[in-house]
């Protein structure tokens, strides 16, 4: 007998493989978590030609890949993969299961938690190990984001969580790695109640932060999604783009291409309004090229306003609905 | 369900046989001097190409060539080489397929799919087609988790 596949599981979401970091960025958490239970990583690839993701997930730090690989396997059919997932959990045991949440994974795992009688953490902004009881603590937004939820499943596994992408870092690209390779048994249920009867593409709006005239920033001070959701209007407003702090992506309030700064994008626009953003250098180093800064912030002695030309301070859920009345207005 | 770990993939470039894939893979003795033997050895970050090493018979048992390192060595059979966008082609006397091996490239990787017929030097089979690569009849190959080397 070789050895066994790592007791850590991340579900590999291969779509649309290079925009869709989530699952590198899951596989950099999971190597943390694993070493803490003293485990390895294991990455589930499931599909029907999946061979260069297998290779990309060890690259990225997966001890071992799960390899299934069959023609019924390559449309993304959560009954189909719910029940092939939950016949090696069952099997296998893994002591966490973790995927990003995508469309995919909001619809997949709800349903293998349920299949495994265990519990869910979705949309989590954090995981760690305790240190004393070595459970997964899965820390997930509640009260539609007022505050953050700290979730364990004590009795029951694997312990599930879904991640936002954005939440951690990947890493690197190692081409001098090596993995372990499993192909367990694959077994075919045709459970299926949905029917493909054709394909089409959703055109998304794309995002041109580098190229807008007007960008928009939320951050941590804006406080929920809802609050988040009125930058977006405001930007329409005025033609212009929604940009991101780190925490207001890691809260899930919108999507990772949005992020400015360090690890994000660089704007140049005319006019950058900047709300509930204390001014981290981690961010400010991606908009020091706009023309004129405005900031809204609560704090009068938050960073921002030292490089902002017009500053306004107060709560943003008081002067975003006004901003928005006048605009309304005017435009 | 078989769940051991069957073999190791690298992130750089593996081989494709019996439908998985593994970084490097022997069959044979390669340092017997005159037996069969087939060496698909595991292929470093700085290569990019596969390193295949080979004694190949007949199916009488007859010694048809030897390879090293994907070229020609020991040739009594008049086998030919081939050299194909992606890869390259052993051809015998008679202008059949002896062994194929194709590099399929990924935009971090590579992956190689090895083909061909391949008997050893009782005439068994030792290596056949199936589909997009190929089968290893009877005993297992020996997985390789580093280089070869010499032989």
């Amino acid at each position: 007998m070789g050895e066994q596949p790592g007791r850590v599981w991340v579900f590999g979401d291969y779509r649309n493989y290079f925009q869709n970091r989530v699952t590198l960025q899951l596989i950099g958490k999971a190597k943390e978590l694993a070493q803490e239970i003293g485990t390895g990583v294991t990455v589930l690839v499931v599909g029907e030609r999946v061979r260069q993701y297998a290779m990309e997930y060890v690259a990225h730090g997966a001890d071992a890949v799960m390899v299934a690989e069959h023609p019924d396997l390559s449309e993304y059919r959560v009954e189909t993969y719910t029940a092939l997932v939950a016949e090696w959990v069952e099997t296998y045991g893994p002591e966490i299961l973790l995927a990003g949440a995508t469309a995919f994974g909001r619809s997949f795992f709800p349903r293998l938690a349920k299949r495994l009688r265990t519990g869910l953490s979705a949309d989590c902004v954090d995981l760690h190990i305790d240190p004393e009881t070595k459970l997964l603590v899965q820390t997930t937004p509640a009260w539609g984001g007022e505050l953050l939820a700290e979730v364990i499943t004590p009795h029951h596994r694997p312990q599930m969580a879904t991640v936002h992408p954005g939440v951690f870092e990947e890493r690197p690209h190692d081409p001098e790695a090596t993995g372990g390779i499993f192909y367990p048994e694959v077994k075919i249920r045709k459970e299926e109640r949905i029917r493909v009867l054709r394909r089409r593409t959703r055109r998304s709006r794309k995002i041109r932060l580098e190229e807008a005239q007007v960008v928009v920033v939320g951050g941590r001070g804006l406080g929920s999604k809802a609050q988040f959701e009125m930058l977006e209007e405001l930007a329409e407003l005025l033609d212009g783009e929604v940009g991101a702090t780190r925490p207001a992506i890691r809260a899930g309030w919108t999507e990772e291409e949005r992020l400015l700064g360090q690890t994000g994008k660089s704007v140049r626009p005319k006019t950058l309004i900047s709300v509930g953003t204390s001014g981290a250098l981690q961010y400010t180093a991606g908009i020091l090229g706009a023309g004129t800064i405005i900031a809204i912030n609560r704090d009068p002695h938050a960073p921002i306003f030292k490089i902002s030309d017009l500053g306004v301070v107060g709560d943003a859920k008081s002067v975003l609905p006004i901003l928005l009345e006048e605009l309304r207005k005017r435009l | 369900m078989h769940f051991s770990e069957e073999s190791r993939i690298s992130a750089h470039h593996n081989y494709l046989v019996n439908g998985r894939m593994t970084q490097g893979f022997v069959l044979g003795e390669p340092d017997s001097g005159d037996r069969f033997f087939f060496l698909a050895d595991v292929v470093l970050p700085a290569e990019s190409t596969p390193r295949i090493s080979a004694r190949l018979y007949g199916p009488e048992g007859n010694l048809l060539c030897e390879v090293q390192w994907n070229r020609l060595g020991r040739n009594p059979g008049r086998c030919t080489y081939r050299s194909l966008e992606g890869g390259f082609r052993i051809l015998d006397e008679a202008g059949s397929v002896v062994l194929e091996v194709m590099t399929e490239k990924f935009p971090r990787g590579y992956l190689s799919g090895i083909s061909g017929r391949l008997f050893d030097e009782e005439g068994r089979l030792r290596l056949e087609p199936l589909g997009d690569n190929s089968r290893i009849p009877g005993e297992p190959p020996r997985f390789l988790t580093r280089p070869y080397g010499g032989f």
